[in-house]
């Protein structure tokens, strides 16, 4: 019986120090990979093409009947790398990282925005530009 | 010790389990609340339809490229799909009317042969734009279309002129050379027009109407940028509209919380470009008096009204003016409009009556009447 009793505590203290390390990596991971949540969302003549997380470094090419362009999605924001479009004004549009936000190639019909499921306080509805 | 390693790994298990659960579950939560879009396309046009978010409110959105600019339109209420449908018609409807790059349309055949007896719309913008020219003494001026022309900014690529070509055609401005009689306008020799600057205000009008003839009970557009809100969110609360940061277009300067306004910002971070030999930068705001850019202190102007038209045409007019021409200008007429400006030290200006929906991480002055 006594012998028992230990025997379960024992057990009891692998437990929970397994069940810790194990806890301590998954916190880990959650807060360090999960990200913010926020997705890149392609979208040509009104279709989505792709959805990207912004949380990770992608380069991503586009080449379709409207011409050619390059989106980057670094250090949490995403632009427009390289465009074969004839003004070129999506290249100077920025990097955009918040919801709501976009870079838009009209001679390409391309938008390319930034969609966040999370509802946050500092959030606005529509941006005026 | 097998039985150990068992429970250790079972324990380990469920606790990953349960933790993705609650991951899961958040996901779901948050999906419930947000709008879901699903990518369909209908009619033709290039759209993105989003489905009912709860099952109580019917809501639609839509988008579609028109006026050389990206635009969405989103109605909540019944009759929701139909009213956005209705606004995407009308929008082509004005952009086939209005638009200088369409060989057919009313502006173009107006300023191909000087003169022409106007539309509806046509009238109601030309009176408008007449209005906004006396009031704002010509900083608003339909008729730097040559300038524009000349300066490239129409096209896709926009350089610095000759002193001389900007002279010349500078001699071609001027709202006051042109004839206007109930709807019969005839131009000055070499003058041609352009309503670009309030079309998309206009536009917005338009839609608010459809708005209220399809009892919609919530809605915001963005025209390129141009906002125009419609009654108040389905939640009870006003819109939300962040004003783009003139010095970084990725940033804002702040939001301004409205119902029922047309939230309009001029700024010369939208087209510009910098010439090569000078090194100094050109924006597409011509100022009427001087054929060039306007730079008068002031790096973005935002106008808040009721009237969408008046706010495109004084986003344009007040930018052209300055900081203390603008600020008189609305002294006179703060019963109209509302205004955001940000100067070239980066001083943001807010006038009185949007005071308190205005709120911005920077500091920012109020100026009262």
């Amino acid at each position: 019986m006594n012998k028992d009793t230990r025997k379960k505590s024992k057990a009891d203290v692998m437990l929970i120090a397994g069940l810790a390390v194990v806890g301590i990596f998954l916190i880990l991971y959650l807060l360090l990979f999960s990200g913010s949540g926020k997705i890149v969302e392609i979208r040509v003549d009104g279709n989505v093409i792709k959805q990207l997380p912004l949380d990770t470094d992608t380069v991503y090419d586009i080449n379709n009947e409207y011409g050619k362009n390059r989106i980057v999605i670094e250090n949490g924001e995403a632009y427009m790398k390289e465009a074969d479009c004839p003004d070129g004004l999506c290249k100077n549009m920025g990097k955009i990282s918040r919801k709501g936000q976009s870079v838009i190639c009209l001679p390409h019909r391309l938008v390319i925005e930034i969609k966040d499921e999370q509802v946050s306080s500092d959030d606005v509805d529509v941006i005026v530009k | 010790m097998k039985i150990k390693h068992i429970m250790c790994t079972f324990f380990s298990l469920m606790a990953i389990v349960g933790l993705m659960g609650c991951k899961d579950n958040n996901n779901n939560e948050n999906n419930n609340i947000t709008e879901k879009n699903s990518s369909v396309s209908d009619t033709g046009t290039n759209i993105v339809s989003s489905a009912p978010n709860n099952g109580k409110i019917q809501s639609c959105t839509k988008e579609l490229f028109a006026m050389d600019t990206y635009m969405t339109v989103t109605a909540y209420g019944d009759n929701a799909e139909t009213a956005v449908s209705e606004s995407l018609k009308e929008i082509q409807r004005l952009d086939a009317l209005l638009s200088t790059g369409s060989d057919s349309s009313e502006i173009t055949l107006l300023n191909n042969s000087g003169s022409a007896v106007l539309s509806e719309d046509s009238r109601y913008l030309f009176e408008k734009a007449d209005s906004i020219y006396k009031s704002t003494n010509g900083a608003y001026d339909i008729t730097v279309f040559p300038l524009m022309r000349l300066w490239g900014f129409q096209g896709d690529d926009p350089s610095l002129p000759t002193e001389t070509d900007i002279k010349k055609t500078l001699e071609l401005v001027g709202m006051d050379r042109v004839k206007y009689d109930n709807g019969k306008i005839t131009l000055g020799s070499g003058q041609s027009v352009d309503f670009g600057g309030i079309a998309k205000g206009y536009t917005g009008d338009r839609i608010m109407k459809i708005f209220e003839e399809y009892d919609i009970i919530s809605g915001v557009i963005s025209l390129g940028g141009n906002v125009q809100c419609y009654k108040i969110k389905t939640d009870g609360s006003l819109w939300r509209c962040g004003i783009t940061d003139p010095n970084d277009p990725s940033g804002m300067i702040g939001k301004v919380e409205v119902a029922d306004k047309a939230v309009i910002t001029s700024g010369g971070y939208e087209r510009f470009f910098t010439d090569e030999k000078t090194g100094k930068t050109y924006h597409h705001i011509m100022d009427p008096s001087t054929g060039y850019s306007a730079d008068n202190g002031l790096i973005s102007v935002t106008i808040v009204s009721r009237d969408g038209t008046l706010a495109d045409g004084l986003s344009t007019a007040c930018f052209v003016l300055g900081e203390e021409k603008a600020v008189e200008f609305w002294k006179q007429h703060s019963s109209e409009f509302d205004m955001i400006l940000v100067t070239d030290n980066n001083r943001i200006i807010v006038t009185e009556g949007i005071g308190d929906c205005f709120s911005s991480e920077h500091d920012f002055e109020v100026v009262e009447k």
